[in-house]
């Protein structure tokens, strides 16, 4: 079944605009299209000119998140049903700078990312085969590690709005996934790096970014969990 | 590239949490305007009983009655919403700060209540 959609498109082309516009589209798309089916109906058979990044439609691989009627979501896994109406308001991911049209600049994500040493710091010897750790460990990291890196979360905080400096969520969750990791040994660094105006105390707890994580992890409690930790470490 | 420069995105969606952070921020606002107003009054005892008194006979009329209720109000929200963030922070709150929001709020809501009762009662 088929259903009649107006779905409005923040437009930016860099070799033609000056600044972002709204574009509106009128289709009839499958009543169980996801945001994503309805983006590629519009670049497959509109408008080739739409740019936006997509690769698994899986929720796994992070390319496809976006604004959508005013929150980040990931458009593969989103239903348009999620949205009461039959109306879309489609942006980019608020808080970066837009390359083109839905494709926002992730470089100064990533440079955070890196940042806090996303990998494994490890002084000790490597055991030969397996650096094993038990499930209790295991259990503290799990659900940060779930992390797909799509930026939801650090383009929907308010202190990133405000501040392009700050760390952002997504940064601090991939630190404390390595500093909670038992076979880790870079914390103290990680700590130093992350104990900053611009790192772990910008948070204020608004919890835009676990509304928008599309792996629902509980991306707050991680890093109150690293404020506690650096508070523990100063008494 | 097209850097935008919007230091507080309104079109994003409010849910609980950025709504309890809004307000929070408002009331702090308020609550810092209404310290500076209390010193300046308080200042007007070096002027002398008189002009102490005259500034107190305006205070104490019905509008500054009704606004002391929003104060009581504003104060209120300022403190209990500060417990939920403390215990977010400091004590695993996170997975129910939106029922810890409820509770807090309606608790509060109560205590507005009942002292704002008492405050409107001195209206004479």
């Amino acid at each position: 079944m088929k259903e009649s959609i107006i779905v409005k498109i923040l437009r930016y082309q860099p070799e033609k605009d000056q600044k972002p516009h709204w574009q509106t589209y009128r289709l009839d798309v499958p009543a169980d299209s996801t945001i994503l089916d309805i983006l590629n109906e519009i670049h497959w058979n509109h408008d080739g000119t739409l740019a936006y990044r997509r690769s698994c439609r899986s929720a796994i691989c992070g390319s496809c998140a976006m604004k959508v009627n005013g929150q980040n979501v990931l458009a593969c896994e989103t239903p348009m049903h999620k949205f009461r109406g039959n109306r879309l308001k489609i942006e980019p991911l608020p808080g970066f700078p837009i390359i083109k049209d839905l494709v926002v600049d992730m470089d100064g994500f990533f440079d955070k990312l890196q940042r806090v040493k996303p990998y494994m710091v490890v002084d000790k010897p490597i055991p030969d085969k397996e650096f094993l750790q038990s499930p209790e460990e295991f259990s503290r990291i799990r659900e940060s590690a779930y992390c797909i890196l799509c930026g939801a979360c650090t383009s929907s905080c308010p202190s990133l709005w405000a501040n392009e400096n700050y760390l952002g969520p997504a940064a601090l969750l991939k630190a404390y996934r390595f500093i909670f990791d038992s076979r880790d040994d870079g914390t103290d660094e990680r700590l130093d790096i992350i104990n900053d105006r611009n790192g772990l105390w910008r948070c204020h707890t608004i919890f835009n970014c676990m509304e928008a994580c599309p792996k629902h992890i509980d991306i707050t409690g991680c890093i109150s969990r690293l404020k506690n930790r650096v508070v523990d470490n100063s008494l | 590239m097209y850097k935008r420069r919007k230091p507080y995105d309104l079109s994003y969606t409010h849910f609980v949490g950025s709504w309890a952070w809004l307000l929070h921020r408002l009331s702090g606002l308020a609550l810092i305007f209404y310290l500076c107003l209390h010193v300046w009054v308080i200042h007007t005892l070096t002027l002398g009983p008189e002009s102490f008194n005259r500034l107190m006979a305006f205070l104490t009329s019905p509008l500054f009655r009704i606004l002391e209720a929003g104060l009581w109000g504003v104060i209120l929200y300022h403190a209990f919403n500060g417990v939920r963030v403390i215990v977010v922070d400091f004590f695993g709150g996170s997975l129910s700060h939106k029922k810890l929001f409820l509770v807090l709020i309606a608790v509060a809501f109560l205590l507005w209540a009942a002292g704002s009762a008492v405050i409107i009662g001195h209206i004479h």
